[in-house]
């Protein structure tokens, strides 16, 4: 599992499964005589993290952020947990205001990345059966997440 | 997208997995293959394909995937490697041979193109804390918020809150820019990748192995100067996946 240390939000991630994806599967050789076997679900996959990015959730969460806002004093101090507040900060802090930051993709990310050590095949029933799982993600965002291991039990 | 097809000759007898083509000389992968299957090379004047038997059917599933990878990296720690995308078969071994005589000048320059450099991913996602600062500059931002306040409602918050999701997005598309700007000049080439609304940098490098650390480098200096707007991530070294292409212009991307 990649770690994300408590101080900063700016180091560079490492990468996981889920960001060299589209390079194993869109890049790479195909020879014309060769055959390629189509993958249907990871195109569902795609799509559907790019529908939850411009979700009315995602612009709620921002007005509601932006309420909060002293827009009369210019008081800097706040920190990026206290804005993205709500139960985000208050359970986790700074980590679950990364978190946000990092946000949707990386929950797709995650369905790919049960774990970075023996992950087993999960993946295989997300993307074969495609839409119905990934759709959960979005009111997860709020919790810590135990959820990620349900996938595996399946 | 690509080419879909033929699922009829997957799990034929004689259907093999092709991983990559690299030249002649290089040991066989350890590493399993996809679905488990031994990892072979086929060896053909002065290039060799790295094999294995097919399986019943090939999905994008996690451990193939890892697997298909892992057998390129064995390869590419070795020198230059062609990596094929994930899930293409060729009929036989006896075609695949056909391939790489009828291709040998083409592939050999594909692989001199990528000899000695390894591929670096870098993406970057949008770092929605900054639309505080944002609100306080943006004018429009700051007078719809102040409206929205005044007459609060769903279809105002949400008015609003796209607004800034926008102007958020608008700050790391700048931000990906400058990162671009400056980390191209450490690469020989380089190949955009797919982005959004909300993964506005993905751009793969080619870099010279000895170079990689510097890159490495130069990512987390960008990091930290972009931070508050975009998020970067990178990955590699990896297969030049990006910067290989297929023999006829029908094939590739």
């Amino acid at each position: 599992m990649t770690v994300y240390s408590d101080e900063i939000v700016c180091s560079p991630r490492a990468g996981t499964l889920y960001d060299v994806l589209e390079l194993i599967l869109d890049r790479g050789m195909v020879i014309d005589v060769f055959v390629r076997v189509s993958l249907v679900g990871i195109e569902i996959l795609k799509i559907d993290a790019r529908i939850v990015v411009a979700s009315v959730d995602t612009y709620l969460r921002f007005a509601e952020a932006c309420n909060r806002l002293d827009l009369e004093h210019d008081t800097r101090s706040k920190t990026v947990p206290e804005l993205f507040g709500g139960p985000v900060s208050r359970t986790i802090g700074k980590a679950g205001a990364k978190r946000t930051a990092r946000s949707l993709t990386d929950k797709v990310r995650d369905v790919l990345t049960p774990d970075d050590d023996e992950g087993d095949d999960d993946a295989d029933s997300r993307t074969e059966d495609a839409p119905r799982p990934v759709r959960k993600r979005r009111s997860d965002d709020d919790r810590p997440r135990p959820r990620r291991r349900k996938a595996e039990e399946e | 997208m690509t080419a879909t097809a033929a699922l009829t000759t997957a799990g034929t007898l004689g259907t093999l997995y092709v991983y990559g083509i690299a030249p002649e000389g290089v040991q066989t992968p350890r590493a399993p293959g996809v679905d488990g299957a031994a990892v072979r090379l086929l060896t053909e004047d002065g290039l060799c394909a790295a094999v294995s038997d097919a399986p019943e059917s090939v999905r994008a599933r996690r451990r193939d995937l890892m697997a298909h990878q892992a057998v390129l990296g064995e390869l590419a720690a070795q020198g230059p490697v062609l990596p094929m995308r994930f899930a293409v078969l060729t009929p036989d071994a006896e075609s695949l041979r056909g391939q790489l005589r009828t291709d040998r000048a083409h592939l050999m320059s594909q692989l001199d193109g990528v000899r000695g450099c390894v591929e670096m991913n870098v993406k970057g996602t949008v770092v929605p804390g900054c639309f505080a600062d944002l609100v306080r500059r943006d004018d429009t931002l700051r007078t719809l918020a102040r409206r929205t306040r005044e007459r609060p409602g769903y279809e105002a918050n949400v008015r609003l809150g796209e607004a800034l999701a926008k102007g958020v997005a608008r700050e790391a598309r700048g931000a990906a820019r400058v990162v671009l700007a400056h980390l191209a000049p450490l690469a020989v080439r380089t190949a955009q990748g797919p982005v959004d609304d909300e993964q506005v940098l993905s751009t793969s490098f080619l870099v010279r192995s000895a170079d990689e650390q510097r890159f490495r480098q130069a990512v987390a200096a960008q990091a930290r100067d972009v931070g508050d707007r975009l998020a970067l991530g990178v990955t590699g070294p990896l297969p030049c996946y990006s910067f290989v292409e297929a023999p006829s212009a029908t094939a590739g991307r």
